[in-house]
Formats: C-alpha cells, sequence, structure tokens
C-alpha cells in the first residue's frame, strides 16, 4: 500500500496550511476553533470548511498534524469535537516557511517595498 | 420554525453534502467538516438569522462540490482507491498461489472443459467454416447427372461429353475438369517391388481450376491430353516422400501398370484435393495424369467421371445452374433419346460436407452447452470464493477503494483463471484434435488438416479469458456492494439470502443443460449401439481381406488373369487355420459396386411401369464360395461351384430382388438379360440376403452377384476365412502372392472387422465425443450441488442445531437439506426437457434406429442424473449428522 509520496513533500507549504499551523503551534484546535483564528488575524480570506479539512487531511498524511482525543469542547459541555495538534515535523515545516518569509521580507525592506518595520 | 429545527435541517443537509466527497474522505473527515458546519451555522443564526444561514447553506453546497471533485481527482490519492491493472494482476497472482488448491481445480476444471470445447471448436472452424484450400474456393461447382427419369439415380457421373459440353458452353462457366479416380499398380522402377496407389486421371487444367500447382517442375500443359499424349506425371508430396524426397526426381520414369512414365511436377504438402464421387465417400489420389483418350469421343449414354467446374467470380448457382441444364438438354437429346436426363451443379464446399454436417452441428452445439455449463459452474465457484473474501471486500471499501476497484480485482482474478485454463485447454485440444484424427472417419473432409494452429490456440486462449472474467463479473458486481455496515449487520447470518439465491439459480441451469447434453448423450450412444449390434448381413469375424490388382499392362490376357487369381487362391488355401478363402470384386461397406439398370421379362412381378421394372442393381463379382467364405445367408437355391458350367452364366440375386419380380414363386431359374443390348443372358442360381454395401443397418439398392469371370474382373480382393487372428496369417498371405508371381502388388490387407469399424467411424467419434461432453457436463453439474448443499449446511448450522435442540433427529434434518438439493435438480430437469425437446429436432438427423424421444434413454438419463446428483447432495448433507447442537449452539 506504501509508496513513495514525494510529490507531497516536495511542495511548499500552502497558505492555509500555514495558518493552520500557526493555529495549533498556540494549542490544539478544533476545525471551527483553526477558522476562527484565522479570522482573527484578518491577513487573508476565511478559507472554506472544505478547503480546510482537505489541507488537514493532506497534513495529517504528511505528518506534521495528527489527531488529538475526542472530548468536549470547552464552551459547549455536551458536544464531543474533533481536536488536533500539531507535531515535531509540523513545527518544522512551520519554522522553515517563517524563515522563508523573513528571508522574503528582508528582501522586501532591501528593495525599499518596505519602509517600516512591521510587527 | 425555531432555532433548533433549523440547526437540525442544517445538520442533515451538511451530512448529505458529504456524499459529494470521496467515500474515504468522508469516512474520515466527513465528521470534522459537518461540525465545524455546525459551528458556522450556530453562529450565522445567532448573528445574521435565517439569511446568513441559507447564504452558509449555498457556500456549504458550492465549497462541497468544488472539493469533493478536486479531493476526487487528487492524483497523489487516487491509486490509492481505485487501484491499477498491474497491481490487481500481482495481487490476484500471490492470492492464487496461496489457495493452490481451488487454483488447481478452477484452472484444471477449465482447462478439460474447454479442451474439450476447443477440439470441436477445431474440427468445426477447419471443416465447416474454413474456405478450402483453393483460389475463390466458393466459385467451384460439381456436376452431376439426375438420371431420375430412367431409375432412382439422383447423383450420377457425368459422361465425356458432358464436361467437353461445360467446358464449352462459357458464360458463367470458366472452366471444366473431368477426374477419375483408378488404383494402379505402382513401381518407382522396373523390377521393384510394385504397390497399389490410387491415380487421379483428369483434364489438364485442373491445377489452373484448383489455383494451386506443383511446388517442384510443372503442372501438365493444355496440350498433353488425349491418345497421343506424352506419358507424364504429377505426384503428391506424400508419394514423393515415400520414395525418398528426391529432388532429381523430376524426369525420371515410373511405372504405372507396367507402362513408362515421366515425372514433371509434385504437388506441395498442403495441396489437398478430393474427387467426390457420385456414391460413396471423395477419395484424394497419390499422383495425377491426364486422360489417355479424348473426353467428347467417349460414349455419352455411360457415365463414369465426376465433373469440376469453375464459375466465374461471381456468377450465382443459379446461372451455373442454367448453363448445366442446357448442357444436360444437348446431351440428353444426343444420347438419351430427350428422356428427361438434367445435370445440377453443387458448391465443392457444400457437397463436400453435406454428410458430415448434421453431426458436426449437434457436436458444436454440445460444444456450447459445455462451455456454458462451465461458465456457470465457473461463476458459482467465483461466487464461492467471493463469500469468503466478503471480509476483504468490505475491509478495502471502508479503507477507500471505490467499487470499480473491488469489480476489477475479482474480474481481474477470474480473468487471470480463465487465462490460465485457456492455455492449459490449447495444450490439451492440441492433443484432443490429434487424438479425434486418429478416430475420425477417414473421408472426413480436410481430415488432413485438422489440427490446432497458432490462430486457433490464441482464440481458445482468449476464449478461456473471457469465460472467467464473463464468470467473475457476477460475483464481482455483488461484492462491490459489500460494506462494513453490511457485513457487521449480516454477520449473524454469513452469507445471506441474495447470493445464495443466486447460486441456487446457477446450479438449476447446469443441471437443465446437464439433462440436455446428457440425453444427446445417451441418445447417440444408444443409436452408434444399434448399429454395432446391426446384422450387416454377412459376418466378418476371423476374416482377412487383401486386394491384388492384376492390370492389363502385367497381365495382358484375361485367361492369364484368370489362371493367376486361381493360383492365388490355392496358395492361400494352404497357409495353415484358414477354412475358405474366395474374391470379390468389391467389399461390403465400401460403396464401391457397379450399377446397371436390369429387368426379367415375364416375371410375374412385373407391374407394367416401365420405371418400376426395371430397377438400377448393385452388381458385384465374386469368386465361388464367396457367400459361404464372408458368412452371407443363403435363402434359396445354391452359390457358385468351382467348376463352370460352359453355356450357363450363373447369377445369385438378393431377397429384395427376388421378392420384386417372384412375389410368390421362387426366383431360381429366372432368366435375366444383361450386358449391351441385353445379349448376355444370365441364369439365376441362388438368392440370398443382402451383404450390406452403404449402411450396416439397412439395405439399399438390390444386388446381384456374378462369376468373377463373367465381365472379366481382373484386380480382386480375396477374402481369407481363418481359425487363427486374421493380422497374424497377414504376412503368410502377402508371402503366398508374391510366390505367385512377385510383381503383383498387395494392397489393402486389413481384417474383415476393420471394414465396419471404417464404416463406423464417424458414429463412434460423435458418440465419444457427446458422451465425454455428457459426463463433463455431469461432474460439473454434480460438483455445483455438491458446493451448494455444503454451503447450505455451514451456513444453517445454528438453525439446524437449533432444530435438534428443540427436538428434530438428525434424520429429519437430512431430509430438510437433501430437499433443498432435490427441488434444485428437479427445476433443472423441468427446465432442461422443453429444450431437449427442440434439442430433438437437431439430433433426429444424426440418430440410427433411435428417436430422439426414445423413452427408455430418457427415463435411464434421468435415472441415472438423479442416482448422480443424490450422492453430490448426499455427501455434504451427511455432515448434518455430526452437528451437535449444544457445542453449535454455546459456539454462536
Amino acid at each position: 500500500m506504501d509508496r513513495p509520496r514525494r510529490d507531497l513533500e516536495a511542495q511548499p507549504l500552502r497558505r492555509v496550511e500555514f495558518h493552520i499551523l500557526l493555529s495549533l503551534a498556540a494549542g490544539e484546535r478544533h476545525g471551527y476553533g483553526i477558522l476562527q483564528d484565522i479570522e482573527a488575524r484578518r491577513e487573508a480570506a476565511v478559507p472554506d470548511v472544505g478547503t480546510m479539512y482537505r489541507a488537514l487531511a493532506r497534513m495529517a498524511e504528511l505528518g506534521y498534524i495528527e489527531d488529538s482525543t475526542r472530548r468536549p469542547a470547552p464552551d459547549s459541555a455536551d458536544e464531543r469535537r474533533n481536536y488536533y495538534r500539531i507535531t515535531e515535523a509540523g513545527r518544522r515545516a512551520a519554522r522553515a516557511e517563517v524563515k522563508q518569509l523573513e528571508a522574503l521580507m528582508r528582501a522586501a525592506r532591501l528593495g525599499g517595498l518596505v519602509t517600516r518595520p512591521v510587527k | 420554525m425555531n432555532s433548533e429545527r433549523l440547526l437540525a435541517l442544517s445538520d442533515r443537509w451538511f451530512r448529505l453534502l458529504q456524499r459529494l466527497y470521496p467515500p474515504d474522505f468522508a469516512d474520515t473527515m466527513g465528521p470534522g467538516v459537518v461540525e465545524t458546519y455546525r459551528d458556522q451555522a450556530r453562529e450565522a443564526l445567532a448573528h445574521g438569522g435565517i439569511r446568513r444561514l441559507g447564504a452558509l447553506w449555498v457556500r456549504a453546497l458550492v465549497d462541497s462540490a468544488r472539493n469533493g471533485a478536486g479531493e476526487h481527482a487528487r492524483p497523489a490519492v487516487k491509486w490509492r482507491r481505485s487501484g491499477n491493472w498491474g497491481r490487481d494482476a500481482e495481487l490476484a497472482t500471490r492470492r492464487l498461489l496461496r489457495a493452490p488448491a481451488f487454483t488447481f481445480a478452477a484452472v484444471s476444471t477449465l482447462g478439460i472443459g474447454l479442451g474439450l470445447f476447443s477440439v470441436v471448436y477445431t474440427v468445426v472452424q477447419t471443416v465447416l467454416i474454413d474456405p478450402l484450400p483453393y483460389k475463390n474456393s466458393g466459385d467451384l461447382y460439381y456436376v452431376w447427372r439426375d438420371y431420375r427419369a430412367y431409375f432412382d439415380l439422383a447423383r450420377g457421373w457425368l459422361g465425356g461429353p458432358d464436361i467437353t459440353e461445360l467446358q464449352r458452353a462459357g458464360g458463367p462457366i470458366e472452366a471444366a475438369v473431368g477426374l477419375q479416380r483408378n488404383l494402379m499398380t505402382f513401381a518407382p522402377r522396373e523390377g521393384v517391388d510394385a504397390t497399389e496407389i490410387a491415380v487421379m486421371f483428369t483434364s489438364p487444367n485442373l491445377f489452373d481450376v484448383l489455383g494451386v500447382g506443383p511446388t517442384l517442375g510443372r503442372g501438365f500443359s493444355p496440350n498433353e491430353v488425349g491418345p497421343k499424349r506424352p506419358p507424364v506425371i504429377v505426384l503428391t508430396h506424400d508419394l514423393w516422400n515415400r520414395l525418398g524426397a528426391d529432388r532429381s526426381i523430376l524426369g525420371a520414369n515410373v511405372r504405372l501398370n507396367g507402362e513408362p512414365y515421366t515425372v514433371i511436377g509434385v504437388l506441395p504438402s498442403n495441396f489437398e484435393f478430393v474427387r467426390h464421387a457420385s456414391l460413396g465417400p471423395p477419395l484424394g489420389a497419390d499422383a495425377y495424369i491426364t486422360f489417355p483418350i479424348d473426353l467428347a469421343s467417349v460414349d455419352p449414354a455411360a457415365g463414369s467421371y465426376a465433373g469440376l467446374v469453375r464459375a466465374r467470380h461471381g456468377a450465382t448457382h443459379e446461372a451455373v445452374a442454367a448453363v448445366a441444364a442446357s448442357v444436360a438438354r444437348v446431351i440428353d437429346e444426343r444420347a438419351f433419346g430427350k428422356r428427361g436426363l438434367k445435370l445440377y451443379p453443387v458448391a465443392m464446399k457444400a457437397d463436400l460436407i453435406a454428410t458430415i454436417r448434421p453431426v458436426l452441428v449437434v457436436l458444436a452445439w454440445s460444444g456450447a452447452l459445455l462451455l456454458l455449463v462451465l461458465a456457470v459452474n465457473f461463476a458459482s465457484v467465483l461466487v464461492a470464493r467471493a463469500a469468503q473474501r466478503e471480509h476483504e471486500f468490505a475491509v478495502s471499501r471502508a479503507l477507500g477503494a471505490n467499487g470499480a476497484a473491488v469489480v476489477r480485482a475479482t474480474v481481474v482474478e477470474g480473468g487471470m483463471l480463465g487465462l490460465a485454463g485457456g492455455v492449459i485447454a490449447a495444450i490439451a485440444a492440441a492433443w484432443g484434435t490429434r487424438l479425434l484424427v486418429s478416430m475420425a472417419p477417414l473421408d472426413l473432409p480436410r481430415r488432413a488438416a485438422i489440427a490446432v494452429d497458432w490462430r486457433i490456440a490464441s482464440v481458445v486462449i482468449v476464449i478461456g479469458a473471457l469465460l472467467g472474467m464473463a464468470a467473475a463479473m457476477l460475483p464481482a458486481t455483488w461484492a462491490a456492494r459489500a460494506s462494513l455496515a453490511s457485513l457487521l449487520a449480516n454477520s449473524a447470518v454469513r452469507g445471506g439470502g441474495g447470493r445464495g439465491r443466486l447460486r441456487r439459480a446457477m446450479v438449476v441451469v447446469q443441471v437443465a443443460v446437464t439433462v440436455v447434453l446428457l440425453c444427446t448423450g445417451g441418445l447417440v450412444v444408444r443409436s452408434f449401439d444399434r448399429l454395432l449390434r446391426a446384422d450387416p448381413g454377412f459376418n466378418p469375424e476371423g476374416v482377412l481381406t487383401l486386394r491384388v490388382p492384376m492390370p492389363p499392362q502385367l497381365v495382358p490376357k484375361l485367361p492369364d488373369a484368370f489362371a493367376l487369381q486361381e493360383r492365388i487362391e490355392q496358395a492361400l488355401r494352404t497357409i495353415s487355420g484358414v477354412t475358405g478363402v474366395s474374391a470379390t470384386s468389391t467389399l461390403p461397406l465400401t460403396a464401391g459396386a457397379s450399377q446397371a439398370a436390369i429387368t426379367i421379362p415375364g416375371a410375374p412381378g412385373l407391374t407394367g411401369n416401365a420405371e418400376r421394372d426395371r430397377p438400377l442393381v448393385d452388381y458385384i463379382r465374386v469368386r465361388p464360395e464367396y457367400p459361404a467364405v464372408i458368412g452371407m445367408r443363403l435363402v434359396e437355391g445354391r452359390t457358385f461351384e468351382h467348376t463352370r458350367r460352359p453355356g450357363l452364366e450363373e447369377v445369385l440375386i438378393d431377397r429384395s430382388m427376388a421378392r420384386q419380380f417372384f412375389p410368390t414363386g421362387s426366383a431360381i431359374g429366372a432368366k435375366i438379360p444383361f450386358g449391351p443390348d441385353g445379349k448376355d443372358v444370365l441364369t439365376v442360381v441362388g438368392v440370398v440376403e443382402q451383404a450390406r454395401m452403404y449402411d450396416v443397418h439397412k439395405d439399399d439398392r438390390p444386388q446381384m452377384y456374378f462369376r468373377s469371370e463373367y465381365g472379366g474382373s481382373r484386380s480382386l480382393t480375396y477374402v481369407v476365412r481363418t481359425e487363427r487372428d486374421p493380422l497374424a496369417i497377414a504376412p503368410e498371405a502377402r508371402a503366398a502372392v508374391r510366390q505367385v508371381d512377385a510383381r503383383l502388388a498387395v494392397a489393402e490387407v486389413r481384417p474383415l472387422t476393420e471394414v465396419i469399424s471404417d464404416a463406423l467411424r464417424q458414429q463412434r467419434v460423435s458418440a465419444v465425443m457427446i458422451s465425454s461432453f455428457a459426463v463433463g457436463a455431469v461432474v460439473l453439474a454434480g460438483m455445483g450441488l455438491f458446493g451448494i448443499v455444503s454451503g447450505s449446511v455451514t451456513r444453517r448450522r445454528h438453525e439446524l442445531a437449533l432444530r435438534l435442540a428443540v427436538g428434530a433427529d438428525h434424520s429429519r434434518l437430512m431430509r430438510l437439506v437433501l430437499s433443498e438439493g432435490a427441488m434444485l435438480v428437479s427445476l433443472g430437469v423441468l427446465i432442461g426437457a422443453p429444450v431437449m425437446y427442440v434439442a430433438g429436432g437437431i439430433l433426429r438427423g444424426v440418430l440410427v434406429g433411435v428417436s430422439p424421444f426414445d423413452p427408455v434413454t430418457l427415463v435411464s438419463v434421468a435415472a441415472g442424473l438423479a442416482a448422480v446428483t443424490l450422492v453430490a447432495c448426499y455427501v455434504p448433507a451427511r455432515r448434518v449428522l455430526r452437528i451437535d447442537p449444544a457445542q453449535s449452539l454455546r459456539a454462536d
């Protein structure tokens, strides 16, 4: 059944994947929680639920994230949710992405595109 | 509508949308997607009311459609869901190797069944379907004389002028060839041991008309015919091989009946040609020479040539028939006083296969039925196997395999089994065909060409693979529907309802087809048995026959020939253990008699109807004591004595002739005018029963026996009755003839029993083939039934144990299980019976002395089938006895 999936590994992180890793880096989240995080960042359009879950499935296959235990969400006492948690590989991938973004940022600053430091 | 209801509705909508995703994605991610949407829906309803909720629904639809499609198309995952052919083939191989017993059983069943089928297919393809190996063979016709205006002969030889007239007619006829086959004494050189060979006398254009010529040397040129022709001969490849296959033979002289002939050509090894006969089987020849006479100058009243005609390409049968009819009018006027002689063409191939066709059609149908039983049996085996693998199917479905993938995995497995079976079948068929050809009638059309070639082998292998895939289709579609849920729900009653019905239906079909095959086999065997028991009118046991040709070139004077014949007979008589020797111009059952129309003037049986009073009779020339030596029955009078009475020309007639002309009184002493203008007068000295000339089981044309000296028969077949094994005296018999005159050839040395078995070859082959088909079908149906009953016992173990627990005894359960099998068999018989009724029509043509609805055969077939199926049910049903209710119920 197992076949090398180089085609997946070789790909850079997509934006939605980076957002997911960002959320999970802060702690375990369920699907809606991740969406709310993305919304809160106000950086990009909030992805569709289907798009996000396909990204989750893909990243689970890559081993960037994993299922956490099902447990009731703290806000609604009786409803059980699927929680996701970032793995070490996921963290590495996110850091690599951040490094790349920083490099791009430096390049943009040197190129005069950015006049004041962004933080 | 309150928000709770709206949210519940949303939930259903979101769950519904999950269908747009591939099943494995929906299984793993679906719940998360739905709950996230639910959260969004709650949010939307809380902040924007029903309008924002509606918008979310639409957005969810678009989202699911887009991402569902994306997920379906995702290449990196697709392979996992749908698999691929190569991987399926690899897995199927591994699976089959892991179950060697199953694989062996399936492949060998298929191999043997398909092998039997392919033997028949090979014969049917070569004989019935393939065109004859000549250029535009569809344009070749044989032309025959229809004498029925004079006497009962609808298929007579042509006269010489008929051929030349046909050639001259032109129009739709491109060329006409006259053919006559003669046995001649052949010696490669002077003084070398002579043998008898068949020589075809032909018009010089035969090879051009066939479009096949010599590979070595040349054919005849148009002027090499007639009284002054150069003596040239073309050899068949076979004869050339027997002479040592020497290429330098071209230009060499060989001797035919003592006269030198120059070899000008050798025919190719695949050259096959037979001259069709007015009566009797078509026969080939070892060598070809041209007519030493001019056909146009032959007496047109005498018919003695086969007429082969090539029509212009595209000319219709009707056009050829019209030309033949106009030629008939010319000949009729010239030689028959316009009494209604007719000529008609028959397409060469139709003429060739006319007698064998009905048998081959029955064989082909039987083969097809066997194939059907085989396919059904194979399908039910695969269904059973699929049932064992239902867990596996459900798991792979749950893991994301789609329907097509499961179907394909199963079909690939069936196809691989079929392929292996096909290969084995092709090998088996190559052997089987050789065996069949060795048993086949000697005059079976294209006998030599019947062999499994690469083309037939590949068809067989493809049929095997297709059969395997087709048989796997049924269980495959069923397997594709298997899911984990249904498996779990069904686990209490493993292998539930639907599939069981399918397998039972399959057994019913098998039994029905088996009934038809078994009845056919029974009838054909019975018919063959009738023929074997038939009394041919002579006693063939303990008689050796041998032919000694005595051509005029070797023995120019007739009295010398008669003296030699007498000396040969004497020499044969001195062999120890020999009790009687005689000779004949034509052995019985060889269809070689000559015919003449005769009448007995003044006989009391004359009717006044000129045609009825002049029947066509077979005449045979024999030496004294012939009837006694071969065991014919004398009804009245005496047979020929050793001394000829001067001035008395004796004749024996058969009982039917005696009855026709002398219905009440005795025929002894009656005078029969014979010969040209009836100037000879033959005196009847005895009445005999026919020694049948054509069919073992029935009398044919009336017969007359002359003394061999009358009309001068030179070449005779000697019959030697002995107390020893007839074949054991063969060397002594040869030596005896050699001692009389070393130049004489000895041919066709064989026991008289072989003459009969040769005459019955066709019936023997069909009896063997069809009965082996029938046995194969019975075995297959029995296996199917065995599987059903044993499966049923396994499946119903729990139920049966329960019945035992509440008071039923074992015998009651046995009856219960057996009645299931009996039910299937009865259904099969009920369906098979009307099919048999239809098949009876086809069969009628090949049965002798047995009606296709012969009650004895049909009842015994039914009884036999019942017995076999009962055993097939009883053996697995016995497992019921081993059920221990307490243990079984605890186990479940």
